[in-house]
C-alpha cells in the first residue's frame, strides 16, 4: 500500500489552557513571515471537538487541532509526495515535528503549550487508497514499525488502531520507555533549533 | 483484494449513468482547460455550473497585514479570469428542500476531511458548503456525492439554484399540505432542463406550506409558491399562491403574486414557462440587473404573467409536469418508531430549555422535530457521523437543513427525547438556542468569499459568545429576536429579512480604513419574509456588540406591552435609534487602540486590498468627505420621509443625497464644481462613471446607475409608491457606501495603523 496524504498529530501538553484565539495571531504572524507560502488562517474555535485553527497552505495545513477531544499540533500533507514509504514517512514526520517546535516556542504562546513527542498519531486521508480495514492496518503497521523503532532508536511502542471503521486508518503510537530527545532528534533528522519536550 | 484505481472505477455500479457521464464530461473539460483549448470565462460558468466556486485570494495575493504577499502558486494554469487553477476553492453541494439521510453525512463527512478542511457548512439556502477544495479533487468529490445521490450539478451559476422548502413540510401543525413532493420534483425536473440553461444571472425557487410561517421565505425568491387549497364541486384541489421577482442582494424586491391559485398540475409547466421568459427576455450583458426581480418591475406583472401564459400555450405536454402527483398524497417518510408521549422521568440537566428553544410538536401525536442547531452553520465529520448514528437510532432517514444553518431531526419519538439530548449533547452540539437571538446567521464573509468586505463570521462568533453567556438572563422579547449578518451588501446572511441585521462596509474614519456594518432594523422572518428592513446608520465592527446591547435594552425599556420588534421599530423611529447608536460611531485614535481598526478574529490591519485595488486619481480633499457625510445625513432626512410616508418626498431627498455624495466626489479633483444638478452628473459621469473609478470590482458601474436612474425618475415626476421608495433608499444608500469605497481607493488608504511595507499598495 502507498502511504500518502499522510497526517500526524502530537498531542499538546498545557501548563494552563491557551484560548485558541491565540493561535489566530500566531499563524498570522507565520504567514508575514512567510513568502507566499501559507494561503490563510480559518478559525474553528467556536466547534466543539473541532478543527480549532487551520493555517492552511496548497501542499499542507497545519493546524491547532482538537478533533477527539484531546488538543494537538496536527500536520496534514495535503499534495502527494514522490520516494518509498519510508522516505515519505520520514518526510512528513520531518515537517510535522519542526513546525510543532516552531509552535512551541513562539513568544506569545509564554510556554503554555508543549507538545509531547512520545506519543502521536499517524493518520492516512485517502480512502481510496487506505480504506479502513485489516489489509490496511497490516501494511501500514509493517511500514510504521521499522519507523517507529528507528525514531525511537528501539524502544518498545504501542500501536492502537482506530476502532470505527468509518474513520480514517489511524494508528496512536506510544513508547512504553523514555525516549532520549535529543537521540529522537536526531533519528527523526529534524533541525534542533528551540527546546522540545521529550518524555 | 484488487482495489480500484480511482473512484470512478470503484463507484461505478452506483453512480447513475447519466450522472456518471456528467461528470466524466466535465473531467474532460478541466483537461481541455488545462491544455487551453477551452476558453477561460466559458470554463469558469462550466464549473461554476457543477458547484465549483472561487474563493478568497484566489487571484495569487494575499494582504498579509504588512504587505500584500504574492502565493505560491503557478499561473500557468487559470478556472476563470484572474482565479489561479491551484488556489483552493469553494464547493456547493445542493441539498434540495434540505432533506438528507444518515448515510449521505456520513459521506459528507468523508469528503470533508479529504478533500477540504475537516468541516461541513451549512448555507442560508440549504446548501452544503466545502471550502479550500482543490479543482482535481472534484471529480472524485463529484462521484462519491453522486453514489449516494446528491448532486452539485447548477450550485452556481446563471441556472435554478437549490430548490428550498420549509423544514416543517410534512409535520407542520399548521400547513396546508406537505410542499416536499412538489419541491423534489420541481428540483429533479428543472435541473439540467434545456429551458433553463440559459439565464442572464441565478434562479431561486422555494417552497412553503403556509403563508405566515417563516420557513419557506417564499417573497424573497426568484420563484415561490405557497400551498393552497380551494374547493371545486364539492372536491377539493390542491395548488399554490405562485410568487415571483422576489430577491434579497443589494437592493431587496418583495416578490409580485403571479397566481393566487395555480392547480397543482400547473406548478412545472409554468416553473418552465418563467424559465423561457426570462431566458429569452432577461437581461444578459448588464449582470447587476440580470435577475427576474429586474425584467418584472421592467415589464410590469401584468405583462409578465401575459408572456408567461403566453410561453404555456406553446410548451409541448411533458409527462414528468404529473407523473408525480399521483403520489403527492402518500407519506413521503415513515418514521423509525412509534410515537409515544415523552415520559415523565429521565429528564437531564439542561434538558427542559433545549425543549423550550429546540423541539417542536409535530402534528402526528407524539412526534417532535428536534432543531440541532450546528454554531455558524458549521459540523465536523466526527459530528456528521455521530448524527448520523443518533439518526439512525432515533429517526432513520428524516433530516433537513434548514435555511437558519442547522439540522432539523424530524420524527422523534416524544419518549426519546431525552435520550436524543444526551446524544447530541454529547457531540457538544446541545445548545438551546434555536431559532433564538443568540443563534447568529451569518454568510462565509471574508473568511472565504471575494466579496466579503467585513467578517460576518467573525461578528457573528463574538456575537453568539457574548449573547450565550447571557442567555437566560436575557428578557423573552429580546430573545427571540433573529440576528443576521452578510459580509457584504449582497444579503447571502439575510441581512434584510432579520429583526437585527448587520451587512459589512468600509468607512474612512480619519484616514483609516475601519471595518463597519450597517445597521438593519426592522427585517420580519415571519410571513415568508414579510417585511425587509432598512438601514439606520454604520457602526464600527467592534461596537456591534455594544450596539445590539443598546438596541434590545432600549426595546426592553420602551415597548409597548407584548409589542413586536418590528412594531417598536417603526413606533419609536429610525431617528430615536439612530441617536441611540450615535455614540457608537466614535472610536479612539489608532495611536490609542488599534483594534478597532481590526476585524473580529483577524490581527491584520482592516485592509480592502484582497478584494482588489482601484487606481489612484487624485489628492485627498476634505470637502469630499464633509459631502459624503452630508450626503448620509441627508438620506437618513429620506428615511424619515418616507416613514412618515411621504413616499414621493423621500425619494426626492434620497436623490438629491446621492447628488451630493457625486458632487463630493468630484470636488476631491475639481473643487470649483458647479452646484448644477446636470453639471455635476455629467462631471461625475466623465470623471469617475465613464473611467471606471467608480465601478466596484465585482458590481461594475452598477452603484452609479442607481444615480443615473434616480435622475430618470424624479425628472420624469413618476409616482412612487412605498415599495418603489424603499428601493430608491436602498440604491441611494448602496450609492452613498460605493462613493465613499471611492474615496478611500482614490486617497490609496494613505495611513495606516501599523507601518505598511507595501510596495503594490496605491498611493495618493
Amino acid at each position: 500500500m502507498e502511504l500518502q496524504k499522510i497526517e500526524i498529530k502530537f498531542f499538546a501538553v498545557e501548563r494552563e489552557p491557551v484560548p485558541l484565539a491565540v493561535f489566530i495571531d500566531v499563524f498570522h504572524g507565520w504567514i508575514q513571515a512567510s513568502d507566499g507560502v501559507y494561503h490563510d488562517v480559518v478559525d474553528y474555535s467556536h466547534m466543539h471537538q473541532g478543527p480549532g485553527v487551520v493555517l492552511v497552505a496548497p501542499d499542507f495545513n497545519v493546524s491547532v487541532d482538537e478533533t477527539g477531544g484531546r488538543r494537538g499540533f496536527l500536520f496534514s500533507q495535503k499534495t502527494l509526495l514522490e520516494g518509498s514509504n519510508q522516505e515519505r514517512l520520514t518526510r512528513v514526520f520531518q515537517n510535522a515535528l519542526e513546525n510543532c517546535r516552531h509552535l512551541q516556542t513562539e513568544p506569545a504562546l509564554q510556554g503554555k503549550i508543549e507538545f509531547r513527542f512520545d506519543e502521536f498519531e499517524i493518520t492516512l486521508n485517502d480512502r481510496l487508497l487506505a480504506p479502513n480495514g485489516a489489509e490496511s492496518y497490516g501494511a501500514l503497521t509493517a511500514e510504521i514499525k521499522p519507523f517507529v523503532n528507528r525514531i525511537f532508536g528501539g524502544a518498545p511502542a504501542s500501536l492502537q488502531q482506530e476502532s470505527d471503521a468509518r474513520r480514517r486508518v489511524r494508528l496512536r503510537i506510544q513508547a512504553m520507555a523514555p525516549v532520549d530527545p535529543a537521540a529522537f532528534l536526531s533519528h527523526v533528522g529534524a533541525q534542533a533549533d528551540g527546546p522540545a519536550r521529550i518524555n | 483484494m484488487e482495489k480500484a484505481l480511482n473512484w470512478k472505477d470503484k463507484l461505478a455500479a452506483r453512480i447513475p449513468e447519466e450522472l456518471g457521464r456528467e461528470i466524466d464530461i466535465f473531467e474532460q473539460q478541466m483537461e481541455l482547460r488545462k491544455q487551453g483549448k477551452i476558453d477561460e470565462k466559458v470554463f469558469a460558468e462550466t464549473r461554476l455550473r457543477r458547484g465549483i466556486y472561487g474563493q478568497r485570494y484566489d487571484n495569487g495575493q494575499r494582504h498579509d497585514g504588512k504587505r500584500i504577499q504574492k502565493l505560491k502558486l503557478s499561473a500557468d494554469v487559470i478556472k476563470g479570469p484572474d482565479t489561479l487553477w491551484d488556489a483552493p476553492g469553494m464547493m456547493r453541494i445542493k441539498i434540495p428542500f434540505g432533506g438528507l439521510s444518515p448515510a449521505q453525512l456520513e459521506v459528507l463527512a468523508d469528503l470533508s476531511e479529504e478533500y477540504a478542511d475537516g468541516v461541513s457548512h451549512v448555507t442560508t439556502r440549504q446548501d452544503i458548503q466545502f471550502h479550500f477544495v482543490h479543482i482535481d479533487d472534484t471529480p472524485a468529490l463529484m462521484r462519491r456525492l453522486a453514489a449516494v445521490g446528491i448532486t452539485s450539478r447548477e450550485a452556481c451559476g446563471n441556472v435554478v439554484r437549490n430548490v428550498t422548502a420549509c423544514p416543517l413540510a410534512g409535520i407542520c401543525r399548521d400547513e396546508t399540505f406537505d410542499t416536499t413532493p412538489y419541491a423534489k420534483a420541481c428540483a429533479t425536473f428543472l435541473l439540467g432542463h434545456p429551458d433553463t440553461q440559459d439565464f442572464g444571472r441565478k434562479y431561486k425557487i422555494a417552497f412553503s406550506g403556509c403563508q405566515q410561517h417563516p420557513c419557506g421565505l417564499v417573497t424573497m425568491h426568484d420563484m415561490g409558491a405557497v400551498a393552497k387549497t380551494r374547493v371545486i364541486d364539492g372536491k377539493e384541489q390542491r395548488g399554490f399562491a405562485l410568487y415571483v421577482g422576489g430577491g434579497l442582494g443589494s437592493v431587496p424586491y418583495k416578490a409580485k403574486l403571479f397566481d393566487e391559485f395555480l392547480p397543482e398540475a400547473e406548478l412545472l409547466p409554468i416553473a418552465q414557462a418563467i424559465s423561457r421568459v426570462f431566458a429569452r427576455l432577461g437581461e444578459k450583458r448588464n449582470r447587476a440587473r440580470a435577475r427576474i426581480k429586474f425584467l418584472i418591475a421592467n415589464l410590469g406583472i401584468e405583462e409578465f404573467r401575459k408572456l408567461v401564459l403566453e410561453e404555456r400555450q406553446k410548451l409541448s405536454p411533458d409527462p414528468r409536469w404529473t407523473d408525480f402527483l399521483s403520489s403527492v398524497n402518500e407519506p413521503s417518510e415513515q418514521p423509525l418508531k412509534p410515537g409515544v408521549g415523552l415520559n415523565a422521568h429521565q429528564r437531564p440537566d439542561g434538558f427542559a430549555a433545549w425543549c423550550a428553544t429546540n423541539v417542536y410538536k409535530q402534528r402526528q401525536p407524539g412526534y417532535v422535530a428536534a432543531t440541532v442547531t450546528l454554531p455558524l452553520g458549521d459540523a465536523s465529520a466526527d459530528q456528521l457521523r455521530a448524527l448520523a448514528d443518533i439518526a439512525r437510532r432515533f429517526v432513520k432517514d428524516t433530516l433537513r437543513t434548514t435555511v437558519e444553518q442547522n439540522i432539523l431531526f424530524r420524527w422523534v419519538s416524544e419518549a426519546d427525547l431525552p435520550e436524543f439530548y444526551q446524544a447530541i449533547k454529547a457531540i457538544g452540539l446541545g445548545a438551546a438556542d434555536a431559532a433564538t437571538i443568540v443563534d447568529v446567521t451569518a454568510c462565509p464573509g471574508t473568511d472565504t468569499c471575494k466579496l466579503g468586505i467585513a467578517s460576518s463570521r467573525g461578528l457573528a462568533r463574538e456575537l453568539r459568545d457574548r449573547l450565550g453567556e447571557k442567555s437566560l438572563e436575557l428578557d423573552a422579547a429580546v430573545k427571540n429576536l433573529r440576528i443576521k449578518v452578510s459580509g457584504c451588501f449582497n444579503s447571502c446572511g439575510q441581512h434584510h429579512i432579520a429583526d437585527i441585521g448587520f451587512y459589512g462596509i468600509n468607512r474612512n474614519v480619519k484616514g483609516f480604513q475601519v471595518p463597519h456594518f450597517q445597521v438593519v432594523l426592522g427585517g420580519k422572518f415571519h410571513d415568508n419574509a414579510g417585511e425587509y428592513g432598512v438601514p439606520i446608520g454604520a457602526v464600527p465592527s467592534k461596537r456591534i456588540p455594544e450596539a445590539v446591547s443598546s438596541i434590545t435594552e432600549y426595546y426592553v425599556r420602551q415597548r409597548d406591552k407584548n409589542e413586536r420588534f418590528q412594531d417598536f421599530v417603526a413606533r419609536i423611529g429610525k431617528k430615536a435609534i439612530r441617536d441611540l447608536l450615535e455614540d457608537l460611531t466614535k472610536i479612539p485614535a489608532p495611536e490609542v487602540d488599534r483594534s478597532y481598526y481590526t476585524d473580529w478574529g483577524d490581527p491584520r490591519e482592516f485592509t480592502l486590498a484582497d478584494m482588489g485595488v482601484g487606481e489612484c486619481a487624485g489628492e485627498v480633499v476634505s470637502q469630499a468627505e464633509f459631502a459624503l457625510a452630508a450626503s448620509e445625513r441627508e438620506l437618513f432626512e429620506a428615511q424619515l420621509l418616507l416613514d412618515g410616508g411621504r413616499s414621493q418626498d423621500a425619494v426626492k431627498a434620497a436623490y438629491a443625497s446621492m447628488l451630493h455624495a457625486a458632487q463630493g466626489l468630484v470636488k476631491s479633483q475639481d473643487a470649483s464644481v458647479s452646484e448644477d444638478e446636470n453639471k455635476i452628473i455629467a462631471e461625475f459621469t466623465r470623471r469617475f462613471y465613464d473611467t471606471q473609478l467608480f465601478w466596484d470590482k465585482y458590481a461594475g458601474g452598477k452603484f452609479a446607475e442607481y444615480l443615473f436612474k434616480a435622475k430618470d425618475f424624479v425628472r420624469e415626476g413618476k409616482a412612487a409608491d412605498g415599495d418603489r421608495a424603499v428601493q430608491v433608499l436602498q440604491e441611494a444608500q448602496l450609492f452613498i457606501d460605493a462613493a465613499h469605497d471611492c474615496h478611500n481607493r482614490l486617497r490609496g488608504t494613505v495611513q495606516s495603523a501599523v507601518k505598511i511595507e507595501n510596495a503594490a499598495q496605491p498611493s495618493a
